[in-house]
């Protein structure tokens, strides 16, 4: 979403929020000092390191719409005062996450383009014996389905754009049909690993594939968006109602719920399920061709959409300059480096040993607690930033203990879902909104979201933490790729880029 | 005396309830003139204040009055006919005052005049015109005025008369100052068919949809038909070629009959009370981002207000 201008943050907003700031880096930077263990113990440059990361995630949560100039100014500091080195710092902006988002966002522009979506909507409001359950029911699914296809973002506003066509058509309010799209997606971005950068920095740092995110998360997104599609249907029984009543209205008078032209959607079509059919053979393509793990996740998206550049020369640049979020890219990359910075000077393993120490690795205990930490922490703080954050301790932890890697997928499952619990715990929830406000002038109250949310949420969360205890843990396959992140740690040159 | 950034004199600024009637003397008041001539009378009525108040070129002045007099810019009626200009070089509100037993034709489909106002405002001073025929409403809308004052013999008696009628200057201009009778409405129950009809034949952009009370239900506009035709969702798409026959308007085509306003229209746009300030105006149509700002009294449409209309009675009246 492009946002042309942002309110302005005066002296007199800015100064308390950075004296609050300020204040929260000196109490981590106090506290790193108690996290030194005889074998590990805290130096200087690990409390630089954890007050300048409180320092500049504290700031880019408090001035979230200038955080890419507070990330690119805490990269400064961090270089300025030696804490990481500039290769350090390189190698932590997890370049090639950034590749694989340029090339999926790119092949989205050209889907657009081509109109894919188009079509797909037009489908929607075509359908015969439409009910108001019924589109309840292919609303939630398609806001399920579509971010594990193409990612969270680009899903929500072209379901969005079905959402006002329907509703505008019915004058019916499209706030609960807005909210049911929105927790679908939420529930349905952690299907795959395309669906929020979330997964793909978590499969990258768990040394997870596409197709063990098929076998993992797959089963227990498709539970949860079970669940929540029902309590959805429960929620906003009178709006679906009133929305059931207006289709046979319109019905009756023979007239549809919008233009519908005839789309040339072959093309569109054939290239996303080549390029989701080439992503989900990654693995096999890496192991047939020799290369490290993850080397054609990465690759394939910049294939395609170079490949499609070339097809669409015409277009080329438009792709780059206007479909790739740059703006939120380089934030990525920054946070990374911010975040790898913990990792690089050891402080991490100093936090796993007393996290252990404290909590031990029971996993009836650490998995419902990962899951509910992530879930509450991402509620309302960005999922991104506060993954990046976790995931240099739960790496730590999981080196050291590789039983608990299921970990890794209560940690995916618990930021993701928690996403849902208010209306600013994710991006689909800022941009739905941000949508809903222009188009439709209407605001929703931080109580109205919670209300649905946090049901939603725990809901969601206690599904995805009950099958990852029950079936997860000692499976043969969560072992294997334990195993195979061991190996790639113990050899850093075949490790995933 | 205050001065703009350029350096020139600031003019006064007109305070909430001056009297009309201090804005001229007797020494301003022309009694039973026996010019018959239109063009004559404002000269002779700009002379007379060049040379007691002093306004500068009085050619000039003259050019500005006959050039707002040609838009059809003076007030006439019962009478009474208000030529006016808005000019540089005065610091506040002139006026000189003529009557006439015969009368003066102050346009060629307009009766005669006995009564002339001639009224020069600051440039600087946007509306106070509006607020200064608000003062005279009363005698505007009185027909014995004009020819009780062109009765009057001496100079000294028509001052008083103003005097006496207590001629406040209201606080603002309110938004049923500008107004204008709605051009056109549609009522709730016609189709999207009568909307298109009338968006071709009377160029309109937009049209004010009323219910049987005449209350404002909502609006129709030119875009929202468009954008009934192309949703977001076929804009999306870079080839034009589903849509290069006009295919989403032939769906509109087929139902136009069928389709009531209600489905298009939509109850977002810029409206305020009669009473309102006529800035409120302003307000709403930045606010709404749209050149038409609706006027109700209570809930029932009582005038419309253009943007250009806007603009030409604030910055230009």
């Amino acid at each position: 979403m492009h946002v042309d201008s942002e309110p302005r943050i005066t002296l007199r907003e800015g100064l308390p929020r950075a004296v609050v700031m300020i204040a929260l880096a000196i109490v981590a930077g106090w506290l790193t000092t108690f996290l030194g263990t005889p074998d590990y113990p805290i130096e200087q440059k690990q409390i630089m390191a954890v007050s300048i990361f409180v320092l500049i995630i504290s700031a880019t949560l408090l001035f979230w719409t200038i955080r890419l100039a507070i990330a690119f100014l805490g990269i400064a500091i961090m270089l300025g005062m030696n804490v990481m080195t500039l290769p350090e710092m390189i190698m932590k902006t997890e370049l090639h996450i950034i590749l694989f988002l340029v090339g999926m966002m790119t092949l989205v522009g050209v889907l657009k383009d081509l109109g894919l979506f188009t079509w797909i909507i037009q489908i929607v409001i075509n359908a015969r014996k439409m009910s108001g359950k019924r589109f309840t029911l292919i609303l939630v699914l398609l806001s399920g389905i579509m971010p594990g296809l193409v990612d969270e973002v680009t899903s929500i506003v072209f379901v969005l754009a079905l959402v006002f066509q329907v509703c505008d058509t019915l004058k019916v309010r499209p706030l609960p049909f807005v909210m049911m799209a929105v927790m679908a997606t939420n529930v349905g971005s952690t299907g795959t690993m395309l669906g929020n950068p979330v997964g793909i920095l978590i499969g990258s740092k768990a040394g997870l594939t596409f197709g063990s995110f098929l076998v993992h998360a797959t089963p227990i997104m498709f539970a949860s968006l079970m669940a929540t599609l029902l309590l959805l249907l429960f929620w906003y029984r009178k709006d679906i109602a009133l929305l059931d009543e207006r289709l046979k209205q319109r019905r009756a008078e023979h007239l549809g719920l919008g233009p519908l032209v005839r789309i040339p959607y072959r093309r569109g079509l054939i290239i996303m399920i080549s390029s989701l059919v080439l992503i989900a053979l990654h693995h096999n393509l890496e192991t047939w061709l020799g290369v490290a793990d993850n080397t054609m996740l990465i690759v394939a998206p910049l294939a395609i959409a170079g490949v499609l550049m070339i097809y669409r020369n015409r277009r080329a640049r438009h792709y780059i300059e206007r479909d790739v979020e740059w703006w939120t890219l380089l934030f990525f990359m920054m946070l990374f480096a911010v975040a790898g910075a913990l990792d690089s000077t050891g402080v991490t393993k100093n936090i796993a040993v007393h996290f252990t120490d404290t909590f031990g690795t029971n996993k009836y205990f650490l998995t419902p607690f990962i899951v509910g930490v992530t879930a509450v922490g991402s509620a309302f703080v960005d999922n991104i930033v506060f993954v990046a954050a976790f995931i240099p301790i739960v790496k730590s932890l999981v080196t050291d203990h590789p039983e608990l890697h299921p970990l890794w997928w209560a940690m995916l499952f618990g930021s993701c879902f928690g996403g849902n619990i208010t209306a600013i715990g994710s991006t689909a929830n800022i941009v739905a909104l941000g949508m809903l406000e222009k188009s439709h002038n209407t605001h929703v109250s931080f109580f109205e979201w919670l209300k649905v949310g946090a049901v939603v949420g725990l809901v969601t969360c206690l599904i995805a933490a009950s099958i990852i205890l029950i079936f997860y843990y000692g499976d043969a396959s969560v072992s294997a790729e334990a195993q195979q992140v061991l190996e790639q740690l113990a050899a850093p040159h075949l490790a995933a880029p | 005396m205050p001065y703009t950034h350029n350096g020139k004199l600031m003019s006064k600024q007109i305070l909430n309830g001056d009297n009309f009637a201090s804005f001229f003397t007797d020494r301003q008041i022309i009694c039973q003139t026996s010019i018959a001539d239109r063009d004559d009378l404002v000269m002779e009525m700009l002379t007379l204040l060049a040379m007691t108040r002093g306004i500068g070129n009085v050619q000039d002045i003259y050019s500005r009055v006959m050039e707002h007099n040609a838009g059809d810019t003076t007030v006439i009626g019962n009478g009474i006919a208000i030529p006016h200009a808005r000019i540089d070089n005065i610091k506040e509100p002139m006026v000189a005052i003529a009557t006439s037993v015969d009368g003066i034709r102050f346009a060629h489909d307009s009766d005669l005049s006995h009564l002339i106002i001639l009224v020069l405002v600051p440039n600087d001073q946007p509306a106070t015109y509006l607020r200064i025929l608000s003062a005279l409403g009363r005698i505007l809308q009185d027909k014995d005025v004009a020819t009780s004052a062109a009765e009057l013999t001496e100079a000294k008696d028509i001052e008083k008369f103003f005097h006496r009628g207590g001629m406040l200057l209201p606080d603002y201009v309110c938004a049923a100052d500008i107004m204008l009778p709605p051009e056109t409405t549609l009522h709730e129950t016609h189709s999207l068919k009568d909307a298109i009809d009338l968006f071709v034949a009377r160029d309109l952009t937009e049209i004010p949809v009323i219910d049987k009370a005449d209350e404002l239900t909502g609006v129709v506009t030119a875009e929202a038909l468009l954008r009934v035709c192309l949703p977001d969702y076929i804009l999306w798409m870079d080839d034009l070629s589903p849509i290069l026959h006009f295919e989403p308007f032939i769906d509109i085509l087929r139902k136009e009959e069928n389709t009531w306003l209600a489905e298009i229209s939509t109850d977002t746009y810029a409206c305020v009370q009669v009473s309102e300030p006529a800035i409120a105006v302003a307000e709403a149509m930045a606010r709404y981002k749209t050149s038409v700002c609706y006027v109700l009294h209570d809930k029932k449409l009582a005038g419309t207000i253009t943007l250009p209309h806007f603009l030409n009675k604030i910055m230009r009246y």
